[in-house]
């Protein structure tokens, strides 16, 4: 009540807590990789900074899958449809999330994000990030699969600059790779920078226009999907 | 800005901590991880506006750095980052995998009646 007279002094006391933060986003994230495994959706986390091309590799992951299933998309961006009328044209099921002052997409709206998809059991599920190179990384969104999404253009030193993003991913691709030789960047200094913030990290390379690497893409996503259909049958 | 949603959270465990009591939160501590990717004085402004109105208004932000540690992929020791990506001390190898330093744990909040 009084700020003055030091009364407070009196009634002071120390509550511990010892609780780590984000144990919401947590438990969401926890609720929806059960969904995920339950139903067998594998799900795939893009991340990368805007202009990466994110939503490009989508569209030619989409007009390439092979693999059983349908694809549905959840795009976050801070504002607009555009992205998620790109992918449906693609031929993907899709739905916006446009996060207005978000700068990230959270386990909660996922979540309901979910509620308005109708997926099928053994359908896949991608989850275009909001364009961003740092806060995406603290969020677990549940999915069973993170990838960052980077190209020349970016500079060889992004993952110096942005560790917690490059450590979060199991896997890079340097995507626009039709721009080497077009834009200053040397791919081995990068990719010294990349296993220097995630030495676990699988480097791929794509370019999503003339559709370089996406078969080799496509094979890693689809390796990945049976190893998750197995673990998640049992 | 994910502080903002870091506030949010940590408003939300403070409130469930409290429950009902009516007291004054005068200081929070946190220990943070120095690779967990969290600003101190983005996550104190953005506090202070989400714990306007509520028992935690004013409260002091006590924001310990919790050291990231790591191994080195080149000779294997473990060593302690200095900043988010760590250059080993024995071989000189950039980086290394990150073993503990990337969370953010509310550990106590100091109250008083009101």
């Amino acid at each position: 009540m009084c700020d003055s007279c030091g009364c407070e002094t009196l009634s002071r006391r120390t509550i511990d807590v010892n609780q780590p933060l984000l144990a919401a986003n947590a438990a969401a994230a926890r609720h929806n990789r059960e969904h995920f495994a339950a139903r067998q959706i594998f799900t795939v986390n893009l991340m990368g900074a805007p202009g990466a091309g994110k939503t490009a590799l989508l569209e030619a992951t989409i007009r390439n899958w092979r693999g059983a299933g349908r694809i549905g998309v959840i795009e976050g961006d801070q504002a607009t449809e555009r992205d998620s009328a790109r992918v449906r044209a693609a031929g993907a099921l899709a739905h916006q999330v446009e996060t207005g002052l978000g700068c990230h997409l959270d386990a909660a709206q996922i979540h309901r994000a979910l509620h308005r998809m109708e997926l099928a059991r053994g359908d896949v599920l991608f989850i275009e990030n909001v364009g961003n190179l740092v806060c995406p990384a603290l969020f677990d969104l549940g999915e069973n699969l993170r990838i960052v999404v980077t190209s020349p253009a970016e500079g060889v030193d992004k993952p110096l600059k942005y560790p917690p993003m490059f450590r979060a991913a199991e896997l890079v691709t340097l995507n626009k790779c039709d721009l080497l030789g077009h834009v200053p960047f040397a791919p081995d200094e990068w990719t010294d920078y990349v296993i220097a913030a995630n030495p676990r990290a699988r480097i791929l390379r794509t370019a999503a226009i003339d559709g370089a690497g996406i078969e080799a893409w496509l094979e890693e996503i689809l390796r990945r999907r049976r190893a998750f259909l197995e673990s998640s049958a049992k | 800005m994910h502080e903002l949603a870091i506030a949010r959270d940590l408003l939300h465990i403070i409130d469930r901590t409290l429950g009902a009591d009516n007291v004054r939160v005068l200081r929070i501590d946190l220990a943070v991880g120095a690779a967990s990717g969290i600003a101190a004085d983005a996550l104190r402004f953005a506090f202070g506006v989400i714990a306007e109105g509520t028992r935690a208004h004013g409260a002091e932000l006590s924001i310990a750095a919790s050291p990231a540690r790591g191994r080195c992929v080149g000779c294997g020791i473990l060593f302690e980052f200095e900043g988010m990506i760590g250059v080993c001390p024995a071989c000189g190898k950039l980086g290394g995998e990150l073993l503990a330093g990337d969370g953010m744990m509310l550990r106590a909040i100091e109250v008083a009646d009101v």
